[in-house]
């Protein structure tokens, strides 16, 4: 069985080695990509997976002749994940892009056995054999978000609902009450956990319970319209944290950023057209070809506060500002980021505590 | 002149055969008119709703791992049903075979070897019984109804697996997802067919037929079992402990709902979810009743559901509709059969209006 | 870090009302014997007709209405499949949980993405624009005075009126009742379509008032809850009512605490009205006298007039 001949061994070492430099396979002339999309959730929940159907939207109009897209949603069973990927590339969809963590494990089992199809899986851990990973810097978006909220905020105190405390959402509030308390040291955010991915009713009352603690700045992530729409019946700021939300919330939605993966999307379409195609990790944040983009704002909106907020923004873009820049003390205050450090990316990537003035607690793990 | 259902001598055997296929194709018709609707070619959709599910080798693989559990959990809470138990707690005695399997393969998985599998089935089974022996205790002790206590045990287990997946069993290596690292090797059923992922627990679902075909159809406890789900009264006379029934009617659903539980995260999943059930636990009472209580039945309910579930996910990739047509359907085949089924026991009969004839059952 | 009351007890209010309509719902339902585990789907269903005609007509109202109806109408499939066909209620009831939510995902999804533009002014009728009580309209949606009403009357309903005793009548032993000269079937079929027009309220709610919004995955379970509910009433309207609001209030108080800086196993604190469901349920089970008192004797069996 384990019977691996001279020849064969040859043959497959080559194999390898092709896949590895020309980044197989490369489309005949004329045929049609065809890319694959699997949604965890409903393209309907206009938070998250809505966010991700936006992306092969884009796509789709940067190559309308040249690519063609499957979608299928609501694939909320990992038991299922598996079989539609391999089902996908079988039909010849040669990129597979999943939309949250949870179907990284099976693709990092499949991507290899599969080389026919490239894989892009958002939110992973690293890339590997044939499966490329990409992930927004959410930080750099709450930072900014975050002067506004510590500008406005008349109560100092901020509200922030999160999902789960994955460490997406725990570096967006950190960097949320870091972006307030630059500007505004007395500010502190209240964090409650919904422990539900899509419960819009709960993310309702959840805001109510951060208001009642005197909480006049929302934000939360990730987010649906339902979380600035219970603010704005309480008469106080939202704000659109990985989404825009001005077209639901139309008054009380302070500021947004959006997190926008079309440029994920087009490049890995893009590359493997070109056949150039090759597992890559990205990790990105604001600024050009970024997967963070800061969207609308208030007419409210102070124009002296717009204008801090672009000046941090363009120095986050030149890399003079860095969100997770020394001192930071975690609740407990202890220092975890000495003056003039930076947190490296892994740390961030990983984050399992929170910044000093957050009061809220994780779940013990 | 009105349309009556009159009560028939005998229930017709004809009908207790034919009643599935007017349901299927009932079920068909429907399907053309919604794909018909969608501005899709009804028949060819139809063929390619019901036949691309079984393509190819991997995918008839896919269907045999989804039908598994259906069928056994069906198979086990039949047992009950047809001693008039009725045990909706499916899911959470599920649910608990993933806590006492999981909890045995993250805990021995990585350094045990070939016995950590049986171990985690038998633990599943305990899980499940256990699960399941709370309802039935309350019900022999304190005459709880089993329908409500077993329904509310399915809460408790999923958030109890919750608060664990959130907590003490988290991955460390999981960025903090609500997910328990993968399950080692030695935890897992090895695939029987190389390039599928069918795997040995579609066994134990064709064993738990067997069995539950010799316990109703041949042995002595099967018969005291439907004597007590006919009538409690005989049952009684007959000197047949109603308690008894009860106990074994629980026990087989949730041994065969623990078991069912360590195959999905022995199986397909691989991993502890919090959403480790696809809500198996009540589709397998539809199962139960579409296989008429009937092991033999069930077997090939479980094949049609588990069809169901995957031409869902063709009706998305290949048809462009939704995948909750999977429900629609589900639900208008369960409707159709449970229609039908009233032939077996009525014939229907135009009457005159004036005088009813005895013995017709109210009409509508 | 005190709390303040009046928010928690507004927002209990808030969670606890489709609780409430689609309790009370089934509660009625279950004292006609009737046992219907479609709520969930029902709720589904509701809230995507009722945000379908409000965002088409900007009418609330004829919103609550379609839901009602469309409430009403699976109930109807429900009632000819379990009462006239005697289909074991329990498989229909999971059917129609199943069919239900398919139904609402799939008529919903043009509606996906849209919100609802709420306007308690409008909403509330006019009566927000009362001298003294108007303000009591905006805080409150008038959609929760109803809930009030709507219990009001099934109390008075179940424990005052003739057909009230009726339904009880028939819920208690179908037999007598038939033998007696009610009408069971029929009066079974009524409370199953008032059931499930109360849970295409309940569903309304959700889309309409609570959330302002359609998703997938925006009833999440409330109707299961509804279900374990009139079994934690023991199937008494009052209780029925405070147990909405315990049950609604157990999430939104576990929320509070959150904020406030209190960690709590929040997996606990949501179990604890399933445990605390069972414990009334055997309470009441053990003795036989208390067992008639409560729980409907003919609840999920067939009615068979032929006896």
């Amino acid at each position: 069985m384990f019977n691996i001949s001279r020849r064969n061994f040859i043959k497959g070492a080559a194999a390898t080695a092709m896949l590895g430099s020309t980044g197989l396979p490369v489309l005949a002339a004329g045929e049609k990509l065809k890319v694959g999309v699997i949604h965890m959730g409903a393209i309907s929940d206009t938070g998250w997976e809505y966010f991700q159907a936006q992306a092969w939207r884009a796509l789709q109009a940067q190559y309308p002749d040249q690519v063609e897209v499957t979608v299928l949603e609501n694939i909320a069973q990992i038991q299922d994940c598996e079989r539609l990927f391999r089902q996908l590339s079988t039909q010849g969809h040669k990129l597979l892009f999943g939309t949250t963590f949870s179907q990284y494990a099976s693709l990092k089992k499949l991507a290899p056995t599969l080389p026919n199809s490239h894989f892009e899986s958002c939110a992973g851990i690293d890339s590997s054999e044939n499966l490329g990973v990409f992930e927004g810097k959410h930080h750099e978006g709450t930072y900014l978000t975050g002067i506004a909220a510590g500008r406005m905020t008349k109560s100092n105190v901020l509200g922030w609902v999160g999902a789960f405390p994955v460490p997406q959402v725990i570096y967006s509030l950190n960097a949320f009450l870091l972006g307030a308390r630059s500007v505004n040291p007395e500010v502190v955010l209240k964090v409650v956990w919904a422990n539900a991915w899509v419960d819009p009713a709960k993310e309702k009352d959840a805001v109510a319970a951060l208001v009642s603690q005197g909480a006049d700045v929302i934000s939360g992530s990730p987010n649906t319209p339902v979380q600035g729409l219970a603010a704005e019946e309480k008469g106080i700021w939202s704000i659109g944290s990985t989404g825009d939300f001005s077209a639901y919330v139309k008054k009380g939605q302070l500021v947004s950023f959006e997190l926008d993966w079309s440029a994920a999307h087009i490049e890995a379409a893009k590359a493997v057209l070109e056949g150039t195609w090759a597992p890559t990790n990205r990790w990105r944040g604001l600024g050009e070809g970024g997967f963070v983009k800061m969207t609308s704002s208030s007419p409210d909106l102070p124009a002296s506060v717009a204008a801090e907020m672009a000046t941090a923004e363009a120095a986050i873009i030149a890399g003079t500002l860095n969100p997770f820049a020394g001192p930071i003390k975690d609740q407990a205050g202890v220092e975890r980021v000495a003056a003039g450090a930076v947190l490296p990316d892994n740390d961030i990537k990983g984050m399992t505590w929170l910044v000093e003035g957050v009061q809220g607690t994780l779940p013990s793990a | 002149m009105s349309i009556r259902f009159e009560l028939r001598a005998q229930p017709s055997r004809t009908m207790v055969w034919l009643s599935p296929i007017i349901a299927i194709t009932l079920t068909c018709c429907v399907a053309m008119v919604i794909f018909a609707l969608a501005g899709l070619e009804p028949v060819s959709a139809l063929a390619t709703f019901i036949f691309s599910p079984l393509a190819d080798l991997y995918s008839v693989g896919e269907l045999l791992i989804k039908a598994a559990p259906l069928v056994l959990i069906a198979v086990g809470l039949a047992v009950g049903f047809r001693a008039g138990v009725w045990n909706v707690g499916g899911e959470g005695q599920l649910i608990l075979g993933v806590i006492f399997g999981g909890f045995i393969a993250l805990t021995f998985g990585p350094t045990g070897g070939v016995w950590v599998l049986p171990v985690m089935v038998v633990g599943g089974a305990i899980g499940g019984a256990i699960w399941a022996g709370i309802p039935a205790f309350l019900r022999t002790h304190f005459n709880a109804s089993e329908i409500l206590t077993s329904l509310m045990l399915n809460y408790v287990a999923q958030l109890w697996l919750s608060y664990l997946i959130f907590g003490p069993w988290r991955d460390p290596a999981g960025f903090n997802f609500p997910q328990s690292a993968p399950l080692a090797p030695s935890a897992l059923f090895p695939t029987l067919i190389d390039g599928t992922r069918a795997n040995a627990s579609i066994l134990i679902a064709l064993v738990a037929v067997g069995l539950g075909w010799a316990l109703m159809s041949k042995s002595f406890v099967g018969f005291q079992l439907k004597v007590t789900g006919l009538s409690e009264g005989a049952a009684k006379y007959a000197g047949f402990s109603a308690k008894r029934a009860v106990w074994i009617g629980m026990l087989a659903g949730g041994v065969a709902a623990g078991i069912a539980g360590v195959g999905e995260i022995a199986g397909p999943l691989g991993q502890i979810f919090p959403t480790a059930s696809p809500g198996y636990g009540y589709a397998a009472i539809i199962v139960a009743f579409l296989g008429r209580l009937n092991p033999i039945g069930i077997l090939f309910s479980g094949l049609l559901m588990s069809l169901l579930y995957l031409s869902g996910d063709v009706a998305q990739m290949s048809l462009g509709l939704p995948s909750s047509i999977t429900g629609l359907f589900q639900g208008t085949l369960l409707f159709f059969l449970l229609t039908a089924d009233v032939l077996i026991h009525y014939r229907l009969r135009a009457t005159s209006a004036a005088g009813a004839p005895k013995g017709a059952a109210n009409g509508l | 870090m005190g709390f303040d009351l009046l928010p928690i007890l507004l927002s209990t209010l808030i969670a606890g009302t489709p609780l409430v309509y689609a309790g009370l719902g089934e509660l009625i339902t279950e004292r006609a014997g009737v046992l219907n585990m479609g709520v969930e789907g029902t709720m589904v269903t509701g809230a995507v007709v009722a945000f379908a005609v409000a965002l088409t007509t900007g009418n609330l109202w004829l919103g609550v209405l379609a839901a009602m109806a469309a409430g009403a109408l699976l109930s109807l499939l429900f009632a000819v499949l379990a009462i006239s066909f005697r289909a074991n209620q329990l498989a229909v009831g999971l059917a129609m949980t199943i069919f239900g939510t398919g139904l609402g995902s799939y008529l919903g999804r043009p509606y996906v993405g849209m919100a609802l533009v709420q306007d308690a002014t409008q909403a509330g009728g006019g009566l927000a624009q009362l001298p003294v009580i108007g303000p009591l309209f905006s805080a409150v949606h008038p959609l929760i005075w109803l809930s009030w009403i709507l219990f009001a009357a099934v109390w008075y309903f179940l424990a005052r009126s003739r057909a009230g005793l009726a339904l009880r009548a028939v819920g208690e032993a179908p037999t007598s009742a038939h033998a007696i000269g009610y009408p069971v079937v029929r009066i079974r079929y009524w409370a199953t379509l008032f059931g499930g027009a109360m849970s295409g309220i309940a569903g309304a709610y959700m889309s309409t008032v609570y959330a302002s919004l359609w998703t997938e995955g925006l009833i999440a379970g409330r109707g299961w809850i509804a279900v374990a509910l009139v079994v934690f009433a023991t199937w008494r309207p009052e209780r029925c009512i405070a147990g909405a609001y315990l049950f609604g209030g157990a999430t939104m108080a576990q929320l509070f605490a959150q904020s406030a800086g209190i960690g709590l196993p929040s997996e606990l604190m949501s179990a604890l009205p399933y445990l605390a469901t069972i414990v009334v349920l055997v309470l009441i089970s053990r003795d036989a006298s208390l067992m008639r008192l409560s729980v409907p004797a003919s609840l999920g069996k067939p009615f068979n007039p032929q006896g």
